[in-house]
């Protein structure tokens, strides 16, 4: 490299000394010309030092060719990236088996649709439940390599975990009419608050989707019979919903998603209502409605 | 039944503890989900032992029918006139209280954990943001500062411009190193990251114009170290950040060679082409390799225009060059002006 710059530096230096007749003008020129050249050239063994100043002497140190020194930088953060996009190819293997292992569940929670007995259909949800609880913490071993940076990963298994957390909160909810809160669902999935945690977001994200499967459980149930379960329902949705609208949302995704359950809550409302005021609730005297 | 349009914003009150408990017996909840609904379904939620609804709506705008809700809580007492809706407030009492205000109340008690959670990160997130923006503005200061240099005044514009940088460092990053804790570094890197790349622009800039030589991200991360005290957790610029930080650096730099031809420092153009053409070499290959390289790809389709208008120029000059007849007396500055300005855009 350095051969070319000094030939380089002859062939402009010819061609200024042939265009620039006073010979004043010059040798004026040719010093800072230097000053700006040979700071390039004056590079000491460590370019990394900050003082090297802009060397005016015209003798041409050795010059190490400024392409090496930066290809060192640059060599060990292709390693590291290298290393990270590795890491991320091992994550999303996990996730793309967490993904599948969540369709399975949320298939066999379909059949709650239909006069499936709750059992059999929760049975089959708690298995994929339990493959999942594994995945998680291979996933957390895959991060345990590198610490912190759980965030720096965490959109490739956000969707599948807000996913997750909407089946496990619906079938906590099929099976004892309550919500499953935070602390409970890190602990179904085996996570911890320390390193791998469960993201409060996602959680609340995987609310949101869960509270879209009741307008339709909703309405399946009433017609096999059971016209008590809109009442409970809807009790459930209320509360969320009102607990909801505790949080200071920004407007993301999970604001989106919020603004969906309101939709849920009034199809809900729609379904209880057309159950009462035909006095199909049980326990409803035909007697009031008569008054109408 | 009036349909009630009304949406107005109530305070939001916060921290609202669950024991503020308003014996409400019934309310009725009118739904009216669109603006041109005629009818109105009432529906009937018991809230025996919950806070006021009314005390708990979020200050943002809340959807007609939550008004509603919150109104008709207010109105219950004194419903609008009609014999529907007496009706089926007398039955409404009559029905059986719904099990779940325990539920209710654990579940508020729940969401207030997640609203204070999720309250302090977004008024971090904002923070950030706001110290982020100041460390854009200074930089860029600087990034201004140092084009004009010339050959005559470099001294004193690159120490002024460090001095700058430095006062960038100790003033705005100290906020940004100040709010950082832990995993907040990766969590709401989206906050601060376009002010750490404007000032990994602004000092490789100082660096290049002073030594000609691209300032390392160990370096940064280690003048960055002598900022925070022992307590609290440095910033260390991460690889990501440092790469979107040098793809915009060639911008200023061949802003730079444009300016440094036009004022006859030719050889400097030079030395600044090869300089870019060395730092696209190296990125084209850590690009496929980055997180969410969609910033990235960008950025080095505008460094390799970049890099083809420095190399434009410099052949404009080289070719041209012969075309220059000087006139006589002429200053030291000489008058490129015939190279065809236009070609340098």
């Amino acid at each position: 490299m350095r051969p070319t710059a000094t030939a380089v530096a002859a062939t402009a230096a010819a061609l200024r000394a042939a265009f620039f007749a006073p010979p004043v003008a010059a040798s004026r020129l040719l010093p800072p010309r230097r000053v700006l050249l040979l700071p390039l050239h004056c590079l000491s063994s460590s370019y990394s030092s900050s003082a090297v100043p802009p060397c005016a002497s015209p003798s041409d140190s050795q010059p190490p060719p400024l392409p090496a020194l930066m290809d060192a930088q640059f060599e060990s953060f292709r390693a590291q990236l290298d290393g990270s996009s590795a890491l991320r190819d091992r994550i999303r293997a996990v996730v793309s088996e967490v993904e599948s292992a969540s369709r399975a569940a949320t298939a066999a929670l379909l059949l709650v649709h239909q006069p499936v007995p709750l059992a059999d259909v929760l049975g089959k949800a708690k298995l994929q439940v339990e493959v999942i609880k594994g995945l998680y913490s291979q996933l957390a071993e895959i991060l345990k390599e590198c610490p912190g940076q759980y965030y720096r990963y965490h959109g490739d298994w956000r969707t599948e975990t807000q996913t997750v957390v909407s089946m496990l909160a619906f079938t906590h909810w099929l099976e004892t009419g309550g919500l499953l809160t935070h602390a409970e669902a890190q602990e179904k999935l085996g996570l911890s608050s320390g390193e791998f945690g469960l993201d409060v977001e996602d959680y609340l994200t995987g609310l949101c989707f869960m509270s879209s499967d009741f307008p339709r459980y909703v309405v399946n149930r009433v017609t096999s019979g059971d016209y008590d379960c809109p009442r409970k329902v809807l009790s459930f949705l209320t509360d969320l919903h009102a607990s909801f609208r505790m949080l200071n949302l920004r407007n993301d995704f999970l604001r989106k998603k919020f603004d969906g359950v309101k939709y849920d809550l009034r199809r809900v409302e729609e379904v209880f209502y057309d159950v009462k005021i035909r006095g199909l609730v049980p326990g409803e005297s035909k007697q009031e409605v008569a008054q109408s | 039944m009036v349909p009630l349009r009304v949406c107005h914003r109530l305070v939001r009150l916060r921290g609202v503890p669950s024991s503020l408990h308003h014996p409400v017996p019934t309310t009725i909840t009118m739904a009216a989900p669109q603006p041109g609904c005629k009818t109105l379904r009432p529906s009937i939620s018991s809230r025996n032992s919950s806070p006021h609804p009314l005390l708990l709506l979020p200050r943002t705008r809340t959807p007609h029918f939550l008004s509603a809700f919150s109104l008709s809580a207010a109105l219950s007492p004194a419903s609008t006139a009609g014999p529907a809706p007496k009706r089926f407030r007398t039955m409404a009492t009559d029905a059986a209280a719904p099990p779940a205000s325990a539920g209710c109340s654990a579940m508020k008690a729940e969401f207030a954990r997640h609203t204070e959670y999720l309250n302090t990160l977004n008024d971090k997130r904002e923070r950030l943001v706001k110290a982020s923006r100041d460390v854009t503005m200074n930089s860029k200061k600087v990034i201004f500062q140092v084009h004009r240099i010339s050959r005559n005044n470099k001294e004193e514009v690159l120490s002024k411009a460090e001095n700058d940088l430095a006062a960038v460092v100790n003033q705005h990053i100290g906020k940004l190193v100040k709010e950082l804790h832990g995993t907040d570094f990766w969590k709401l890197r989206r906050a601060y990251t376009f002010g750490v790349q404007e000032y990994i622009e602004a000092a490789t800039f100082c660096r290049f114009c002073k030594t000609g030589t691209l300032l390392s991200l160990d370096e940064i991360n280690d003048s960055l170290l002598a900022l925070s005290d022992k307590s609290v957790e440095p910033l260390q610029i991460n690889v990501l950040d440092y790469l979107l930080g040098v793809a915009d650096l060639s911008g200023e730099l061949m802003r730079l060679a444009i300016g440094r031809i036009s004022d006859g420092e030719v050889e400097y153009a030079k030395d600044i082409c090869s300089f870019v053409r060395d730092i696209y070499r190296e990125l084209t290959l850590l690009v496929p390799l980055m997180d969410d390289n969609n910033e990235m790809k960008k950025k080095m389709e505008v460094m390799l225009q970049s890099v083809v208008k420095i190399e434009n120029a410099c052949f404009s000059v080289h070719v041209r060059g012969s075309e220059y007849i000087p006139m006589l007396g002429s200053s030291a500055e000489p008058d490129y002006a015939f190279f065809g300005g236009a070609d340098y855009d």
